[in-house]
């Protein structure tokens, strides 16, 4: 009995220290959680049933089992709507209910304010929040990666037809014709406008002076692309696929051809959710593992290419999901090849570890195109925001290898190495930046 | 004077408020319904303040154009400068959010949420009258049909028909809506 109470204030107090959240908020945990159980505990006094919920803390019982996760239409929303649609949620005591969200700003802000648990959100934006990049500072954690590769850039027809069909004669084209070019991605610090900047650079393509940058949700590319609004696009299939299909453009590169194996999408959430509902951030990501694993078997593509079609999800016609889904490429103008490199979500858990060089490449670009005035400690800022115990624990549980390094390397198209080493040299030592 | 630009695809929905911020002594420069030409739109009428409907797609495209001022060296403020949660739940939930570009104290941001905020509110009350309203409507016709039918079966008048319904709803301890709702569910399996 002794002891029991023992534990019972030991959680209290680790509640108490180990949060992160505002002063006030800390003073309302001290005064009724320490304060009235932490003194009924101690004079033992302390009634069965409160005294069970405070030992729940203690257990590995989700502390919440309904939860939210927001997504927005593309492809690679998949392991939310196949944890949720497959069951994988239930089978770790949670409800996982997908919601389709708008905006990535949005999704941001439901994410700080408590109305969604989780998301499927772009990779460099959990940092760009991280570090109060264009909005409020707020921390972060990515808890897995969802799926590498299976974006692509599109350029209009109207380049076609001016000869354009790579980056040499695209950055010949903007030498020769002095007019305004205009390329969208979909977010300032996310994912799409690296890959948009990187391309463009390697291609000795200045993206802040030579173009003009905008953002366009995905689900507009294509139609604002058709009424003559932009020259080009980087997002995430099927929109790329889509453009091709409507004739108004053509694949100019995948974000593979960029990065073989890239970060992508990640399950987000806040430091303070997981703070609060450990078991509950374990048994999201142990959940949408096994979607992951699910999706990643070829037998099951077509089935899921199927199910996230629907209006509820991506909506958009099943064929233009599945061919690039499947690694069917057609770039549009007269290029087809099969992909080996086409969107990955698990190829035995190496896609969804959240490796820390990962999550620093996002920050090492945004301080490369001036969206970070200074280097912020690299490895710090990736170390508090994967959540690689956790991970580790959840694969575990669902059963899938982790790998023994925090850090991989990788080759880019401009060759250059990025293996997690020296990110602020990293950072500096690209020919063109801000 | 401050330039406001309100983005809105209910375009009614924020009527209210563009009036309110006139009468406040905003410049509402322009009032529209989500714009492919966002972009252009904004450099076209340079906004202070962009008013927009949280659940709007096109809110990435304005936090992409705060960003890529931000380094023209204006400070940018998003939601309340100050970081208060409860308040910029408040404003979400209300579906206003308020994107600033330019140099403006965060004091003078507040009032501007605060008008719209209420506004909205107020917008929202006047829809969930009108629902409770057409609730009423709805449930008159259904104690009319019950009524009907009541009178085609036992071959009574309109006064007795409701007076019996009356009775059983107060002996029931229902609404007179859900029992008139139960006795035409009921009907439509005995009655062929």
């Amino acid at each position: 009995m002794r002891d029991q109470d023992k534990t019972d204030i030991t959680a209290v107090n680790t509640i108490d220290t180990s949060s992160t959240v505002d002063a006030s908020r800390r003073q309302f945990f001290r005064q009724s959680i320490a304060g009235a159980f932490g003194a009924a505990a101690a004079l033992n006094i302390m009634p069965t049933g409160i005294k069970n919920m405070a030992h729940a803390a203690g257990s590995d019982a989700p502390e919440i089992t309904e939860v939210k996760i927001g997504f927005i239409p593309l492809t690679d929303c998949a392991p939310i709507v196949v944890a949720a649609q497959m069951g994988f949620d239930k089978k770790y005591g949670i409800k996982i209910t997908p919601s389709k969200e708008a905006s990535w700003a949005g999704v941001r802000d439901k994410l700080i304010n408590g109305e969604l648990q989780g998301a499927h959100v772009l990779y460099g934006m959990m940092y760009g929040s991280q570090l109060g990049i264009g909005g409020q500072q707020k921390d972060m954690a990515v808890l897995m990666a969802l799926n590498n590769n299976g974006q692509g850039i599109t350029l209009s027809n109207q380049l076609k037809d001016k000869g354009v069909k790579d980056g040499r004669s695209l950055k010949r084209l903007i030498s020769n014709e002095n007019r305004d070019y205009t390329f969208a991605q979909t977010f300032p610090t996310g994912t799409h406008a690296m890959w948009l900047n990187y391309w463009l650079a390697a291609n000795d393509i200045d993206p802040i002076k030579d173009v003009k940058n905008i953002v366009v949700p995905p689900p507009q590319m294509v139609a604002n692309m058709r009424i003559g609004n932009m020259d080009g696009y980087c997002v995430g299939e099927p929109w790329n696929a889509r453009a091709i299909n409507d004739n108004v453009g053509f694949s100019v590169a995948t974000s593979q051809d960029i990065w073989v194996d890239h970060p992508e999408k990640v399950l987000g959430t806040t430091a303070e959710f997981v703070a609060k509902n450990p078991n509950t951030a374990r048994a999201m990501v142990a959940a949408v593992l096994e979607a992951c694993r699910y999706i990643d078997a070829t037998e099951n593509r077509a089935k899921v290419a199927k199910l996230i079609s629907g209006k509820s999800y991506v909506n958009a016609p099943e064929d233009v999901i599945g061919g690039r889904f499947v690694g069917n490429y057609d770039n549009g103008i007269g290029k087809k090849w099969k992909d080996p490199n086409f969107m990955k979500f698990y190829n035995d858990g190496e896609v969804n570890f959240p490796y820390l060089s990962d999550g620093m490449w996002f920050l090492t670009q945004h301080k490369r195109w001036g969206l970070l005035k200074s280097d912020p400690d690299y490895l710090a800022v990736a170390t508090k925001v994967n959540q690689i115990k956790l991970y580790s624990e959840a694969a575990a549980m669902a059963g899938v290898p982790v790998p023994k390094n925090n850090m991989r390397s990788s080759k880019l198209i401009d060759g250059v190495v990025w293996d997690g080493k020296n990110p602020a040299a990293y950072a500096a030592g690209f020919k063109i930046k801000a | 004077m401050l330039k406001v630009m309100i983005i809105d695809n209910d375009i009614k929905r924020s009527k209210p408020l563009k009036q309110s911020l006139i009468d406040n002594g905003f410049e509402v420069v322009a009032h529209v319904e989500n714009t492919v030409n966002l972009e252009a739109k904004c450099c076209e009428v340079k906004p202070d303040i962009v008013i927009i409907d949280t659940e709007s797609p096109s809110r990435d495209t304005l936090e992409n154009i705060c960003v890529m001022t931000m380094n023209d060296s204006r400070p940018v403020v998003m939601f309340t400068h100050d970081g208060d949660k409860e308040k910029i739940k408040i404003a979400t939930q209300a579906g206003v959010s308020a994107y600033v570009v330019g140099d403006i104290p965060s004091e003078r941001l507040i009032p501007v949420i605060d008008a719209a905020i209420a506004r909205f509110e107020e917008f929202k009350s006047l829809r969930s009258e009108l629902n409770m309203a057409n609730l009423k409507l709805d449930e008159r016709k259904v104690i009319e049909r019950a009524k009907g039918l009541m009178m085609r079966q036992r071959q009574i008048d309109e006064e007795e028909a409701y007076s019996l319904l009356r009775n059983m709803a107060m002996k029931k301890n229902m609404r007179l809506a859900d029992l008139s709702h139960q006795l035409i569910e009921a009907a439509k399996m005995l009655i062929v």
